[in-house]
């Protein structure tokens, strides 16, 4: 056996004799450990699921993954900036098979009245089997329906703005905007549902109207519209599908998901500072914990690290029998607290965690009410390096303390 | 020129002055000796006379203020810390007052450990720590950890300790200090027949007068300084 391997033979060998000398002090040290890191998990997956959740529905209820547009219509958003042949790009959208659902939507700023006001509305017009595959907007209706077969110019609108016009199911609205050949078009629309979605913006801006209805009103041609919603079945083929779209219809802008709502970017990268400062926080409060009962450890055995020097073992060997020591006792837990912060993570991704008794502020910005906590492997990983850096950190001061005794006066230490 | 007068340690003029309060101790006064292969000698002296003080430096635990220790003819004093602590390793065997083994090793364990710091391979390890143990009379107690065995138990693994890595001596501090009648004498008839045997040089301090009867010389230590060196004859 050579001198470096006994540092992972016989050092540790000993070190993880000495840490069960004093079981009470290490099972404490192994909780607190436990506890922490249970915690840490547990936040993490509450913010990620706060946050995925966010994001999620953001991507099912409003950006969808990808959006493609004419190159003008985001820079100015007039009508007439509208994507020709819908049908044909859509077509051979559905046949990649990445794609789970695609819908063409016209949209329309518009004025819409009744006896009692007028709100300044986007309407969307969208065909209800296409939209109803890519949003989740006909899951939110809570009056009515998502439009009635066979009937014509019927508009769906939020609860919000229903009862900012005062009116209910079956009622007709006045429809007022500008055309292609910018004359003021206007239309009466009856209304076939109502919708109350979780987010104050969508509910209080957005209206719903077949896109067939608008065509002629509009001035578009048929099958025309301004903007397309692609639904991929996997978040993560979001880069490459939209590489394929980009090649497939050169004369669009393709956007994704972050592309379309920045925020949603930010959110991410919050999270990501968000897992630093905590696990920071909560490593440094364990770092003075394992740090004081290792000093324990040390101070109460000064005779026998003086002895033990005395006898032939070097002051590195001495070190990293206290570095051993700490990094045992602190890194034990870990994985228990890993194991149970994961099974608390994944149990309430099932049940998820209900937070409607703050609904109205989550409303605000778009957030669910129920929060499904999730954290990715990464997450774990990063705890576990961050646990053994942890140890690491926390044996150095012990360690040089044990190190610094002289042999002759530890062993005159009683 | 005989084995049993070859020097093994050799000192010249020790002093050492403790500066640990405001008043200076001078607790050694300059201390020469020589001590020979084979010979088994006590220290002896009144507390605070520098018997430890003179163990420690013999032992290489400690440096003197002034003069010089050499052990085989090597210069302790010229070593760094690091070659002292090699030095000690495979040239000094230590049995202290308390014992001191690893309490979380086995009595096998214990002595094996100085041997594994020395890298020596598992079959020699195996055949030297049993029958180091078997000739201290602990044979049957090599799984016994410290705390299971008695005050004489855990000395004599410690002289098995001492005597695993071959030293050239062994320095013991007050080894009987703690033990009963019937535990000192058994560990001064292990010690004695190894020193008889084996010609191992054995040095003690001691209060004992047990130990200092059994002792070929005694060396009296008074305020520092060698106030009577004798050698028994016969």
């Amino acid at each position: 056996m050579n001198s470096y391997s006994q540092y992972f033979t016989l050092i540790p060998k000993i070190a993880w004799r000495n840490i069960w000398r004093n079981k009470g002090r290490t099972f404490l040290v192994i909780g607190s450990v436990t506890l922490g890191i249970w915690s840490l998990i547990f936040l993490l997956g509450f913010v990620r699921g706060l946050i995925n959740g966010y994001i999620d529905d953001a991507i099912s209820h409003q950006t969808s993954h990808l959006q493609l547009h004419k190159p003008e219509f985001l820079i100015d958003k007039e009508i007439q900036y509208s994507i020709p042949e819908s049908a044909i790009l859509m077509s051979k959208l559905t046949a990649i098979s990445q794609i789970r659902a695609v819908s063409a939507r016209v949209l329309v700023n518009a004025m819409v009245s009744t006896a009692h006001g007028a709100r300044g509305l986007q309407i969307t017009g969208i065909d209800p089997a296409q939209e109803s595959q890519v949003t989740g907007i006909a899951d939110r209706i809570v009056e009515g329906s998502f439009f009635n077969a066979e009937a014509e110019n019927e508009i769906v609108i939020s609860r919000r703005i229903a009862d900012k016009l005062k009116i209910g199911l079956r009622k007709k609205v006045v429809v007022t905007f500008q055309n292609t050949d910018y004359e003021i078009t206007t239309a009466a629309f009856r209304v076939a549902g109502i919708f109350q979605s979780n987010n104050k913006m969508i509910d209080e801006t957005m209206a719903y109207t077949r896109s067939q209805d608008l065509f002629a009103l509009a001035g578009l041609p048929e099958n025309s519209s301004h903007e397309i919603a692609v639904l991929l079945n996997d978040v993560d083929s979001t880069d490459v599908i939209h590489a394929a779209i980009t090649t497939l219809a050169p004369d669009l802008t393709v956007r994704t998901f972050r592309e379309i709502s920045p925020d949603l970017d930010l959110f991410d990268s919050q999270i990501r500072i968000n897992t630093l400062i905590m696990t920071v926080i909560i490593m440094l409060a364990l770092i003075f914990g394992i740090i004081n009962t290792m000093l324990m450890a040390v101070l109460e055995r000064i005779r026998e690290l003086g002895m033990l020097m005395a006898i032939g073992m070097t002051r590195i060997r001495v070190f990293l029998m206290i570095v051993w020591e700490t990094v045992f006792v602190a890194v034990i837990g870990a994985p228990i607290g890993m194991f149970l912060g994961y099974l608390t993570v994944r149990s309430l991704q099932k049940t998820g965690i209900d937070l409607s008794m703050w609904a109205a502020g989550l409303e605000q910005f778009g957030m669910s009410t129920i929060v499904r906590p999730q954290l990715d492997l990464e997450v774990y990983v990063f705890i576990s390096i961050a646990i053994v850096v942890t140890a690491l950190l926390a044996s150095i001061y012990p360690s040089l303390k044990a190190i610094r005794l002289k042999p002759v006066e530890a062993l005159r230490k009683i | 020129m005989t084995n049993a007068m070859e020097t093994i340690i050799k000192t010249h003029n020790l002093h050492k002055i403790y500066q640990e309060t405001k008043v200076p101790v001078h607790a050694l006064q300059g201390v020469s000796l020589e001590i020979h292969k084979g010979e088994f000698t006590a220290i002896v002296g009144p507390s605070g006379s520098g018997k430890s003080t003179l163990l420690n430096i013999i032992g290489g635990l400690d440096r003197p203020t002034e003069g010089n220790a050499w052990i085989t003819g090597e210069d302790l004093s010229a070593m760094k810390e690091n070659q002292l602590i090699e030095f000690r390793k495979n040239h000094i065997g230590f049995v202290f007052q308390s014992y001191n083994l690893i309490p979380v090793l086995t009595a096998y364990e214990n002595v094996e450990f100085i041997m594994l710091l020395q890298h020596k391979s598992k079959a020699e390890r195996k055949q030297r720590v049993t029958s180091l143990l078997d000739a201290v009379g602990l044979g049957d107690r090599l799984d016994n950890k410290p705390a299971e065995l008695s005050g004489g138990q855990q000395q004599r693994v410690a002289v098995a300790r001492a005597l695993a890595s071959k030293p050239t001596f062994i320095l013991a501090d007050e080894p009987t200090a703690n033990l009963d009648s019937a535990s000192t004498a058994n560990l001064l008839d292990i010690m004695t027949r190894l020193n008889q045997e084996e010609h191992m040089t054995f040095v003690f301090s001691t209060h004992d007068q047990r130990v200092i009867d059994r002792a070929r010389r005694v060396i009296t230590l008074e305020d520092g300084k060698i106030v009577s060196d004798v050698k028994k004859v016969g």
